[in-house]
């Protein structure tokens, strides 16, 4: 082998190899996170992927799954041109067609359905990612309809409200001033990577570190003090014990709760009724070491707390467990202040660099009203909190046609795997729409319904604008030309705009229109950020954030005041029973009869991260699913034996709802009685075994993290 | 320089991102029924006292100074690389006898169905040399798996390669 020839195989960059560098991000996960990559291109194809050793995010670190992003775009189950469907709906018969073709038939069938009922019949909804989101939300505005939907049904968006009408917004953990490090529901290997190093410099300066979870993680081994291994769905009663032993040990900061709090006296009544002994009897945890966990936090500040988007909020009582533990962050006097959580308000699309876009004004200035959104009348606060509607709502709708039938749906990744009860939502889906057009970059078991299916491209074949904390942002250019016919989707939607005469000068001008009008004021323009191959800093940008300005200025709530007690939630009609109080109540409150209880023992949890999953996104990518080639169920050592079960085992899990069936892990992470799945296996959704009506009222989200379930083995021949 | 891979397992996660790197860079097919060179464990070991240890682990070739798989080859295949010390390999005459696999300590060496020769981590041999980090190392987002020249290791005065780690687990081991 020639010294050249050895370069070459082993992709070192360069002239004589003709492997050059390119510049993106990874777009699998978050859009919080999204890591800036460097593509090694040879011949038009990618041959490497790193992360980008000057990128002012992630400084060339990559996860998982972004380490196997080439493998990711790259998977055989792209889709290659713009489909129509040929066979019946689910069927999976296509043909293919032109794009010119593809635009006609959406814009005939979105249209119909317009004239025949209204435009609210068509809803709009965007699976992962998020990207694009912006220009969808004004598509649905401008064609007239109400109904723009996402994921954010199930994520994200119920820790948001929570936050919205307790303090008016969140808060972000201050690793960088914290004492102590409360991680409630924090495992950041598996699920954001980069957090992990602020937490390793936090104890590296003599910090202290609380992990409370339901499984033992690399997070509770190499990051924890104290270690809480709560009993799964009871952090709600937690967190209010916690407040109880804070306020009787006279640990909390009562300066602070006199002059920035509302409803204090109503709070210590309610946490009053949570002593330590029916917290741990409900938590399953040791008394002592709550205390010292409780007293680490209260007096070893200052603390900051890391809050869960997706994990906590996934019970039933989820919304007031997040509530409850937001609380003690005001009771210890940590919040908007430096070492404790304050606000980094997003600039764009979930992503904080310090200014302020409009893009919520680009969203909403052309909302049409004229209608209710779906999921309005059963979720009062998600629809008071949110200008989404909620998806969860969507099968009821799409069944009952009330208040109005839902004939259309206009779906970028929309990933039915996403909803409690799946086959339900597709069967109905086939029955009753009109029309389904999905946009994706796989032919999903949800894209297989769809009359039109049209091939998106990846992160890496097109240009997306992304902000960076540090006060930078980037346009990202192609790092190869779509693959196949795929189109960006933001191109799909302005192309679309146009053949459909929308009333609408941005989106008729195009992408990088939209995002100039968007980012006007940063002190950029598109141009300005195309000049450079990687985030730019923003001239415009105030960072880093500082922390006081609602204890100065006020919080954005109906007090002026941090919220213990809810005006927001007051306001709502109580026959629908919401606490203004972040009060507990069961996680398997509505399954607690004695019959469920005897056929469904187990308390199944789904969606605890594994490091190379996320939700359905990965589970086809053939160097992430090696790792783990079969779905799993997780079963406690404890159970294991009693039941005679081994690993690999066949089990079926059931639920009232359905019946799964997956390889047995033995474990003794988890804890016994609880039964731990990944989700968004079409071969084995576990989604099917979720209620579809097993909701938390506040928010409209599934108990994914708690449901009843039973398994057996089963004998495969 | 010589070269040195540091594993610290108080930083692991078997989160996988190394095999990842790895297969990345070597172009791993799995469907053709390659392996990757790295692994990593992520192993619940139950201790004396009735409670677990969960070890994380990441492991490839160790890169032995005094490697069994070069003597253990009937055809020379295998060799010491002068500049980074790494054992690398041409596998042009290899006969596919799998001895080095079988004299490795690590079962590092991988004997590859599609061509019935061996292959195995060479420790990114040419990207070292060129100044980059093996793939596996520029994977590691925790600073787990680390590559270092000999100075620098000596230097750092550390007490966590690999071989020391291993130990300590087997002195915990039930």
């Amino acid at each position: 082998m020639t010294e050249l020839e050895k370069k070459i195989k082993a992709k070192i960059p360069g002239a004589d190899t003709g492997i050059e560098v390119k510049h993106s991000l990874c777009a699998i996960c978050s859009p919080g996170i999204h890591c800036g990559v460097d593509c090694y291109v040879k011949d038009g194809k990618i041959i490497r992927v790193e992360g980008t050793p000057d990128h002012p995010l992630n400084h060339g670190k990559l996860c998982t799954k972004g380490s196997s992003l080439r493998n990711y775009v790259y998977r055989e189950d792209r889709i290659k041109t713009p489909l129509k469907r040929v066979g019946e709906r689910g069927e999976g018969k296509f043909e293919p067609i032109s794009w010119d073709e593809a635009y006609a038939i959406i814009a005939e069938k979105l249209n119909a359905v317009k004239q025949a009922y209204s435009p609210h019949s068509v809803a709009f909804f965007s699976g992962y990612c998020k990207w694009y989101r912006p220009i969808l939300h004004r598509f649905a505005h401008v064609f007239g309809s109400v109904n723009f939907g996402t994921d954010d049904s199930t994520c994200f968006a119920s820790m948001n409200i929570a936050n919205k009408v307790t303090a008016g917004c969140g808060g972000a953990p201050d690793m960088g001033h914290a004492n102590t490090f409360l991680g409630w529901n924090y495992e950041g290997y598996y699920s954001n990577h980069l957090s992990v190093a602020g937490v390793q410099k936090l104890k590296e300066r003599g910090g202290k570190v609380i992990i409370i979870d339901i499984r033992d993680t690399p997070a509770s081994k190499n990051l924890a003090d104290i270690f809480l291994k709560i009993r799964p769905g009871t952090d709600g009663a937690l967190a209010l014990g916690m407040a109880k032993l804070i306020i009787d040990n006279g640990w909390a900061d009562m300066d602070y709760v006199e002059k920035y709090t509302y409803g204090f006296e109503q709070y210590k009544a309610l946490v009053e009724q949570y002593p330590l002994d029916k917290v741990c009897e409900i938590t399953g945890l040791d008394a002592d070491q709550v205390f010292e966990a409780t007293k680490l936090y209260a007096t070893n500040g200052p603390a900051c707390t890391n809050f869960s988007a997706s994990a906590l909020v996934h019970h039933i009582n989820g919304f007031n467990s997040h509530r409850a533990i937001l609380c003690l962050s005001a009771l210890t006097g940590n919040f908007d202040r430096v070492g404790g959580n304050y606000p980094i308000p997003p600039s764009y699309v979930h992503k904080a660099a310090g200014f302020r876009s409009r893009e919520e004004e680009f969203r909403s200035n052309r909302y049409p009203g004229g209608q209710e959104r779906i999921g309005a009348e059963r979720f009062p606060l998600w629809n008071a909190q949110n200008d989404e509607f909620q998806a969860m709502d969507l099968l009821r709708q799409m069944e009952e046609e009330k208040p109005y039938p839902v004939k259309a749906i206009f779906g970028f990744g929309m990933n039915a795997k996403m909803f409690p009860e799946t086959d339900k939502l597709l069967a109905v889906m086939k029955e009753k729409l009109d029309f389904f057009v999905d946009v994706d970059l796989f032919m999903s078991m949800t894209a297989k319904y769809a009359d039109i299916v049209l091939p998106a491209c990846s992160s890496l074949e097109r240009s997306e604008l992304k902000p960076y904390e540090g006060g930078f942002m980037t346009f990202t250019k192609p790092a190869i030309q779509p693959l196949y016919d795929s189109r960006s989707d933001v191109e799909i939607l302005c192309d679309l705009a146009r053949l459909m005469q929308l009333d609408d000068e941005l989106l008729l001008k195009g992408h990088e229109a939209c995002v100039d009008w968007m980012i006007d004021g940063c002190g950029l323009t598109v141009a300005d950020l195309k000049a450079s191959d990687k985030p730019i800093k923003i001239p415009n940008a105030t960072w880093p954030v500082q922390p006081g300005k609602l204890l100065e200025n006020g919080f954005k709530t109906p007090s002026g005041k941090f919220e213990f007690y809810s005006l927001a939630i007051a306001s709502i009609d109580p026959k629908y029973g919401l606490d203004p109080l972040p009060s507990y109540r069961d996680p398997l409150e509505d399954q607690n009869d004695p019959e469920t209880k005897e056929q469904y023992p187990f308390y199944l949890c789904t969606g605890a991260r594994l490091p190379h999953a996320i939700h359905s996104r990965t589970h086809e990518t053939p160097w992430l699913r090696s790792l783990r080639p079969d779905p799993t169920c997780e079963v406690h050592a404890t159970d294991a034996n009693r039941l005679g079960l081994h690993n690999g085992d066949t089990v079926e899990m059931s639920s009232p709802y359905g019946k799964i069936r997956m390889k047995v892990k033995i474990t003794t992470k988890s804890q016994p009685g609880v039964l731990m799945a990944l989700h968004g296996y079409t071969e084995a959704n576990v989604n099917e075994l979720i209620g579809r009506n097993h909701l938390d009222p506040y928010s409209g989200y599934p108990g994914f993290k708690g449901m009843r379930c039973n398994i057996r083995k089963i004998q495969e021949g | 320089m010589k070269h040195i891979f540091v594993f610290d397992q108080d930083k692991c996660s078997a989160c996988s991102a190394c095999m990842m790197g790895c297969m990345d860079q070597n172009d791993i097919d799995l469907a053709a029924g390659d392996q990757c060179y790295r692994q990593t464990f992520d192993n619940e070991i139950p201790l004396a006292d009735g409670s677990t240890y969960c070890a994380y682990i990441s492991a490839a070739c160790m890169h032995c100074t005094d490697a069994p798989c070069i003597t253990a080859c009937p055809v020379g295949c295998l060799s010491k690389d002068p500049e980074t010390g790494f054992t690398v390999y041409d596998n042009t005459n290899c006969i596919g006898c799998k001895s080095c696999a079988m004299a490795c300590p690590f079962g590092a060496p991988r004997y590859r169905a599609s061509d019935g020769k061996m292959v195995k981590c060479d420790g990114c041999n040419e990207r070292v040399k060129h100044g980059l980090q093996p793939a596996c190392v520029c994977a590691c987002s925790f600073g787990a798996l680390t590559c270092v020249t000999e100075d620098e290791y000596k230097a750092s005065g550390s007490s966590k390669g690999c071989n020391f780690l291993l130990e300590q687990l087997a002195l915990k081991k039930k």
